[in-house]
């Protein structure tokens, strides 16, 4: 019995251990937000910085247009969420439950599509854009990431798994398609539709490589140009700031933190969703 | 019907959404080529801004030209200056003005993105020679030179003087850098430390006579280059130099202000640097010792570039005009620390900042790295190489840069 | 109320026919608004990229106009036999790549599989923070997280001061580029690589290629687990689930180990799972691009570029279009053929 109570112990300290080191960057990263840059660099294990500063957090406000980049972000993040999950469910119920002719060289285009790795695109996807005189602009940097072809299975699969009974009951009401689509079987559909409003939220805020390459107006800045570029020692960049880097960082993580944690179990029960596809 | 209707609602929303999210946006991409030819022009100015002092008086001085001229000028400091130009010519759409370093001028020159301007500059010959040749490529004078820095030898006086050294111990020649590196290191501090960069390390081959390029040919593994290199590997190999990255500094700026260093190798650029981030550091700038070759720095220089696209040429030349004049330089100078690049303003820079002497008095001994095509590249690489030069052998290191270099040149 | 009526009747009428018809126009347009975007981002881009690749295009306007001059292979044929820079910087990031996805890959899904068991267990106190806790570096971003990275394993970053603690000086990470299987086989006294250094593959030696995971790559493989290793996680965690409890229990009557039970119930079931979670681990870590922007953009010493980030600078910093384009064509066979290959083995080892 002692026996099994030692392990049992020694399996809650490893896996404690663990978490902390899981957690324990996201603790440096806030701390050291707070610090100026000389004491960052000469102590950045000092996890409660006192007094503390929040110059970098001022520095971030007046000279750097945060918060122009934080609303492009936001605005970005928002149209893309909205455009995805209207356009996945759409096609998601029609690939599930429409039959029309052509409907499985549809699907697997939709398959094909989802093979192609997204940094391939980095390059003609510009030349996209360019071709269509929506580089750098917001049409520009939302069309594209709303093409999901990952989202219109996870919803397909979805509506696969909802009774055909209730559809049939609201067609001999004399419903339409779209109208037995959109207040029917859609508002069953909740927690798949919020899953996919989250995946869709946090990829688009946290999306990249799409804005290097869509944009170059510093008015377009989103928060991830925008930090990349204070990283990698363009315009404002000097070695030693981190505090900037730092609070930049945690700033920009605060929305999709915040996110997750109201709608954890639909972010944990994404995953399984995936699973099955 | 409804259902139809319903199915109309559906695309209708659709199409809302696309344009919703879609709406303002800046591309206001004029069509079609041809120069604009009369009212006011309307001229972007895209720039590689070193920080916000820069952004603003180059905003400044663009806005005082643009209402003398009539024409209105919109300046932008690139997050990214390569790229942005990339995706502006790729575009059909680039900036009227910007800068273009003497790195890239033959890229850009050998895709027809530039527009060879510099020859009908009326001041043309008040330039200095080797920053013209800088950005002279086929023979075709490209684009008028922003401003230029060189390298000099920055020394921290307190350590200096802790060391018990004067000014008659100011290094001229190899031996004597060595020595006072040697006598600089201490415990914390070393003696010289640059970062491991061609862009620095080169110099010492240059003042031993070597060149990357000589007359359009390779000349990267001469004895000239491999003996600046050993040389360097030498003072590596006692310790009394070290790499930046090796002592944890960002670049030679860092490790002088941060007193890792006691002497570094940077460009004046290092004033404004100091200033800013290191305020207490006293220090003194003075010219590069001479190698076996003589006296021998490096220069670099960004140039006004012109797009060949651009629809407001005769406008973009007045504006690089009026950016490169002796008054408006030495204004430059004051307000971001840079040096003027036409003669003339030379003894007023002088005047201005005494203490900056040296990185003046260096113009006369200064190189600029070759421009060809794809030399860049080479020299990335080569950088790559130089990291590992304390362990690593110069002529081999060379070899392998003459053959790239050869294989771009050709 | 009176037309839904009427409706009602007209489609009772025609019958089926008609309700079929109905049907397929709106499963056409329902699926249109998806399909043309997708068409137009990812159908249209990769013919464009293409084209582009076996172009003569250098960046001036755009690559369809009549002067842009068909290279055929050229492009490729610089990149894979050239002998000169494009070969050996695509070697060097090929090399890098290889022992990213060597290196991750197993880790990540081993880390993944772990913490998922031990989550999993009904007994665990607290299973919702451990859970959390495992998962939040999933869903930050991607250049947040390096910005910590990069602070963390700084010269006398927080990571070397703890490992100070147990007496060891710990390299200056993001500027090291020292192989790590060089330094281990210098440890064995083996320095130089004799003939392997004579060989070269892809415009560097074999030697090179022995070389390792960079310093500076190996803290980027330890980012890649740990903000990988949570998301995976939630897939063994769902896999998990569907393994009724009984079968675990009925193993424990029968005496089997923890370790036993895992490897000999738990993982065979696991293997759909297993088989998803390693191909988007292989999928995801060829394309290696945010990172290495954000954080090393390639250093020290070209032993972080990778495929996709060489692309990227070939196209936009040296105006070398179709040698770009050529990368990320050649990084899309990589994966398809790898993905294919490890769905045959897989399958061929049920």
């Amino acid at each position: 019995m002692t026996a099994h109570l030692v392990r049992r112990s020694l399996g809650y300290a490893v896996l404690t251990v663990l978490a902390l080191v899981y957690v324990f960057p996201f603790l440096v990263q806030v701390a050291n937000a707070f610090k100026t840059d000389g004491d960052a660099t000469a102590d950045p294990l000092d996890l409660l910085p006192l007094p503390g500063t929040t110059a970098a957090f001022t520095t971030l406000f007046t000279q750097l247009d945060f918060p122009r980049a934080a609303m492009n972000s936001a605005i970005v993040a928002v149209c893309v969420t909205i455009g995805r999950v209207f356009f996945d469910c759409l096609a998601g119920y029609a690939l599930a439950r429409l039959p029309f002719r052509g409907r499985s060289v549809v699907t697997a285009a939709f398959i094909a599509v989802i093979a192609v790795p997204p940094v391939v695109l980095l390059i003609p996807k510009f030349l996209v854009l360019n071709q269509l005189a929506i580089y750098d602009s917001y049409t520009g940097m939302i069309l594209p990431l709303i093409a999901d072809a990952a989202g219109v299975f996870i919803m397909k699969n979805f509506f696969e798994s909802v009774p055909r009974s209730v559809e049939e009951a609201s067609y001999l009401d004399g419903a339409g398609t779209f109208r037995t689509f959109w207040s029917v079987v859609l508002p069953m559909s909740r927690p798949a539709v919020v899953t996919i409003c989250i995946l869709s939220f946090q990829a688009s805020w946290n999306e990249l490589s799409h804005f290097v390459v869509s944009r170059s107006s510093p008015d377009l800045n989103t928060l991830t140009t925008l930090v990349a570029t204070l990283s990698n020692g363009g315009a404002f960049g000097q070695a030693n700031q981190y505090p900037l880097k730092l609070a930049a960082a945690a700033l920009m993580t605060l929305p999709v933190a915040l996110l997750f944690f109201v709608f954890q179990r639909h972010v944990m029960s994404a995953s399984e969703g995936a699973v099955k596809e | 019907m409804k259902r139809t209707r319903a199915l109309l609602a559906a695309g209708a929303t659709s199409v809302l959404l696309l344009t919703a999210c879609g709406g303002s946006g800046f591309d206001d991409q004029g069509s079609g080529g041809g120069q604009q030819t009369s009212g006011p022009a309307k001229l972007q100015v895209l720039i590689g801004s070193s920080g916000q002092a820069e952004t603003n008086a180059v905003t400044q001085a663009a806005d005082a030209w643009a209402k003398s001229a009539g024409d209105s000028v919109t300046v932008t400091a690139a997050s990214d200056l390569n790229q942005q130009l990339a995706q502006g010519f790729a575009s059909s759409n680039p900036p009227d003005v910007f800068y273009v370093g003497s790195d890239t001028v033959a890229s850009y020159a050998s895709n027809g993105s530039l527009l060879a301007y510099g020859d009908e500059l009326k001041d043309k010959d008040d330039f200095y020679p080797n920053l013209r040749d800088a950005f002279t490529v086929d023979g075709e004078f490209y684009c008028a030179p922003k401003d230029f820095s060189t390298l000099a030898l920055v020394i921290d006086e307190k350590a200096w003087q802790a060391a018990g050294l004067t000014d008659a111990d100011v290094p001229t020649t190899w031996d004597q850098l060595a020595s006072v590196a040697q006598r600089l290191t201490t415990g914390g501090r070393t003696g010289l430390v640059t970062s491991s960069e061609f862009q620095r390390l080169g110099v010492f081959a240059a003042q031993a006579g070597g060149s990357l390029v000589t007359d359009g040919k390779a000349t990267a593994s001469s004895a000239q280059m491999v003996q600046g290199l050993t040389y360097v590997k030498s003072l590596l190999a006692n310790g009394s130099m070290k790499f930046a990255a090796d002592v944890g500094a960002g670049d030679g700026t860092e490790a002088l202000g941060t007193g890792k260093a006691a002497m570094t190798i940077e460009g004046n650029w290092i004033v404004g640097g100091v200033a800013s981030s290191y305020p207490d550091l006293q220090y003194k700038v003075v010219k590069l010792p001479a190698g076996p070759a003589g006296p021998a720095t490096f220069t670099y220089t960004n140039c006004w570039g012109i797009a060949a696209d651009s629809k407001n040429q005769a406008a973009a030349k007045q504006l690089v005009e009026a950016m490169t004049s002796s008054d408006q330089q030495l204004t430059f100078a004051k307000a971001f620390g840079v040096m003027p690049s036409v003669q003339s303003a030379a003894d007023g820079f002088r005047q201005q900042f005494p203490a900056q002497a040296a990185f003046i008095d260096s113009a006369a001994d200064a190189q600029a790295l070759p421009n060809e095509a794809g030399v860049s590249d080479v020299i990335t690489d080569l950088n790559s190489k130089l990291e590992g030069l304390g362990t690593g052998d110069p002529q081999q290191i060379l070899d392998a840069t003459q053959q790239n270099l050869e294989a771009a040149l050709k | 109320m009176t037309t839904q009526q009427k409706t009602a009747t007209v489609t009772a009428r025609t019958g089926r026919n008609r309700f079929a018809r109905q049907q397929a126009a709106a499963g056409w347009l329902f699926t249109l608004p998806a399909l043309v975007l997708v068409a137009l981002f990812v159908g249209l881009p990769v013919l464009m990229a293409a084209w582009v690749s076996v172009s003569g295009w250098r960046g001036r306007g755009s690559p369809f106009s009549g002067d842009v001059p068909f290279v055929g292979l050229d492009n490729y044929q610089t990149l894979l036999a050239g002998g000169g820079l494009a070969t050996q910087d695509l070697g060097t990031a090929l090399r890098n790549n290889l022992w990213y996805v060597l290196l991750v890959v197993p880790t990540q899904t081993v880390v993944a599989l772990l913490l998922a068991v031990a989550v999993n267990q009904r007994a665990l106190k607290g299973r919702g923070f451990f859970r959390t806790a495992f998962y939040f570096p999933s869903v930050t971003s991607s250049v947040a997280i390096v910005v910590v990275f990069l602070f963390l394993f700084g010269a006398s970053g927080a990571v070397n001061q703890v490992i100070g603690w147990f007496g060891v000086n710990g390299p200056n990470w993001f500027a090291d580029p020292r192989g790590v299987l060089h330094l281990l086989l210098g440890v064995v006294g083996v320095d130089s690589g004799g003939a392997l250094a004579d060989h070269d593959v892809l415009g560097i030696s074999l030697w090179e290629w022995l070389a390792g995971p960079s310093v500076a790559m190996s803290a980027l493989i330890i980012l890649a687990v740990f903000t990988t290793s949570g998301t995976f996680m939630l897939l063994f965690l769902a896999g998990l689930q569907n393994i009724s409890a009984e079968v675990g229990e009925a193993a424990t009557v029968d005496g089997a180990s923890a370790w036993q039970r895992l490897r000999y119930v738990t993982v065979p079931m696991l293997r759909p799972v297993l088989f998803t979670v390693l191909t988007l681990g292989l999928v995801g870590t060829w394309q290696v691009f945010d990172q290495v922007y954000t954080g090393t953009q390639g250093g020290p010493a070209k032993t972080t570029i990778t495929p996709a980030y060489l692309s990227y600078t070939a196209s936009f910093e040296q105006q070398q279009w179709g040698q770009g384009a050529a990368i990320a064509f050649l990084l899309f066979f990589i994966i398809v053929v790898l993905t294919v290959v490890q769905r045959a083995f897989l399958r061929d080892n049920r």
